[in-house]
């Protein structure tokens, strides 16, 4: 593998877990997968069909997010939201995040 | 293929893979998900977009799996490293025995040598493929009943009392394994030659190459002590390596079959008179079958002596 194909591999692994992260934050206003994805996509946060869909659906299991269906418009679409649990949990990874960065800028710094 | 197809066709192989409760609303949403997908594409190319769209979705099997959490591989890592060790275990101790057993009975029937390779070939193949496909088989169910009741359940009750010794590397473990197949060839070599009599003399009579004599006596001790010399070295492989214990009854199988072995060389009571006359074979005086009997005690007693020192290491 060349640095460049590590770096990547190594970036994926970091970026994984704040997909969930910028989903709750998302999701204060319901919304629809593929909207989601867009929206994701477009703020930089990278993320693939592949991944997202299956994501949504644990998410609701587990009780983060809830979901109900819009069948205002002529296609039938799935929006999901927060739940009051997910924003518990969003809250606390917010604070989780914002300590990870004093951290991590320390340590480069401290190293750089 | 009309377009309508080529979704449906994909949401039917991602959903029948699903829990029955889920399928309705995941194909629901996955159609609503893939004609987005689409439709931001090219509205002009809805055909070519389309499958373009569910190329990237990729293997249904696949997609369906990140839904469920379900294990893509038949044997999972947790349970792969037990499963390669009784596999080994299998295949070089229990079916070697079967097989030898096997052709001794082919030998006993029929007295012809070619029969009984025969079986013993016939039964490697096929009581070997029944051995991978049982243990494979329960250990693919083993894995998917194990996942059903959730990964965690096993962490949860896991506290440090079973964690295992640290286990040297079995360094020995080629060694044990020859000494596991050349015991069991002995014995079949043994019983081979009185059941089928291999040699044939000048007169075309098909005689043993060992003493007959011996099966009315000496013969005995020297076959139970290698049966037990094989079962020590079984129990070696499985222990990963000697015990004072093992070691204890390694010296006392050895003695049980390299005594009489020696005494039966050292008095030329080893090979059949009928097939020393026939090979006319005048180099084997009394200073060859004396030399022969003091190596098998040697072997016997270095073979003792390495155990016990490898068991206090």
């Amino acid at each position: 593998m060349s640095v460049e194909e590590l770096t990547l591999a190594q970036s994926q692994e970091l970026r994984r877990g704040t997909v969930v992260l910028a989903c709750l934050a998302l999701l204060r206003e319901p919304q629809y997968g593929y909207a989601l994805l867009e929206t994701l996509n477009g703020a930089g946060v990278t993320v693939d069909g592949n991944t997202l869909y299956p994501l949504l659906r644990r998410l609701e299991k587990q009780g983060l997010l809830t979901s109900e269906w819009n069948t205002d418009e002529s296609r039938p679409r799935k929006f999901y939201r927060v739940s009051p649990d997910g924003s518990l949990v969003f809250t606390g990874l917010v604070r989780e995040w914002r300590d990870l960065v004093t951290s991590i800028s320390r340590l480069t710094k401290e190293n750089g | 293929m009309s377009t309508t197809t080529l979704t449906e066709r994909y949401v039917h192989e991602v959903v029948r893979r699903l829990p029955a409760d889920q399928r309705d609303d995941i194909a629901e949403e996955l159609r609503a998900t893939i004609a987005d997908t689409i439709e931001a594409r090219d509205p002009a190319a809805l055909q070519a977009a389309e499958r373009e769209v569910l190329s990237e979705m990729g293997d249904p099997i696949r997609y369906a799996a990140r839904y469920t959490d379900r294990p893509l591989a038949l044997i999972g890592p947790d349970l792969y490293p037990m499963y390669v060790r009784l596999l080994v275990v299998l295949l070089t101790s229990v079916l070697p025995v079967i097989t030898i057993v096997f052709a001794l009975m082919e030998l006993a029937d029929t007295h012809d040598a070619a029969a009984a390779v025969g079986a013993g070939i016939s039964t490697v193949l096929t009581v070997g493929a029944q051995l991978i496909a049982v243990l494979t088989l329960a250990f693919a169910v083993a894995e998917r009943v194990r996942n059903r009741d959730g990964a965690l359940a096993r962490t949860a009750t896991w506290t440090l009392d079973d964690l295992p010794e640290v286990r040297q590397p079995d360094k020995g473990g080629v060694a044990a394994y020859a000494a596991v197949a050349w015991d069991a060839l002995l014995i079949a070599l043994i019983g081979w030659q009185h059941f089928a009599r291999p040699y044939r003399t000048g007169g075309g009579e098909e005689i043993e190459v060992l003493d007959p004599a011996l099966w009315s006596g000496w013969i005995w001790p020297v076959l139970v002590g290698l049966a037990g010399m094989l079962a020590v070295a079984l129990a070696r492989v499985a222990a990963r390596g000697w015990t004072v214990p093992l070691a204890g009854l390694n010296a006392v199988t050895q003695a049980v079959f390299a005594l009489p072995l020696a005494w039966i060389l050292h008095r030329q009571m080893f090979l059949n008179p009928r097939f020393l006359a026939d090979a006319s074979s005048n180099g084997l005086t009394q200073e060859v079958y004396t030399g022969a009997a003091v190596i098998v005690l040697l072997v016997g007693a270095s073979a003792a002596v390495k155990s016990f020192r490898a068991a206090r290491r």
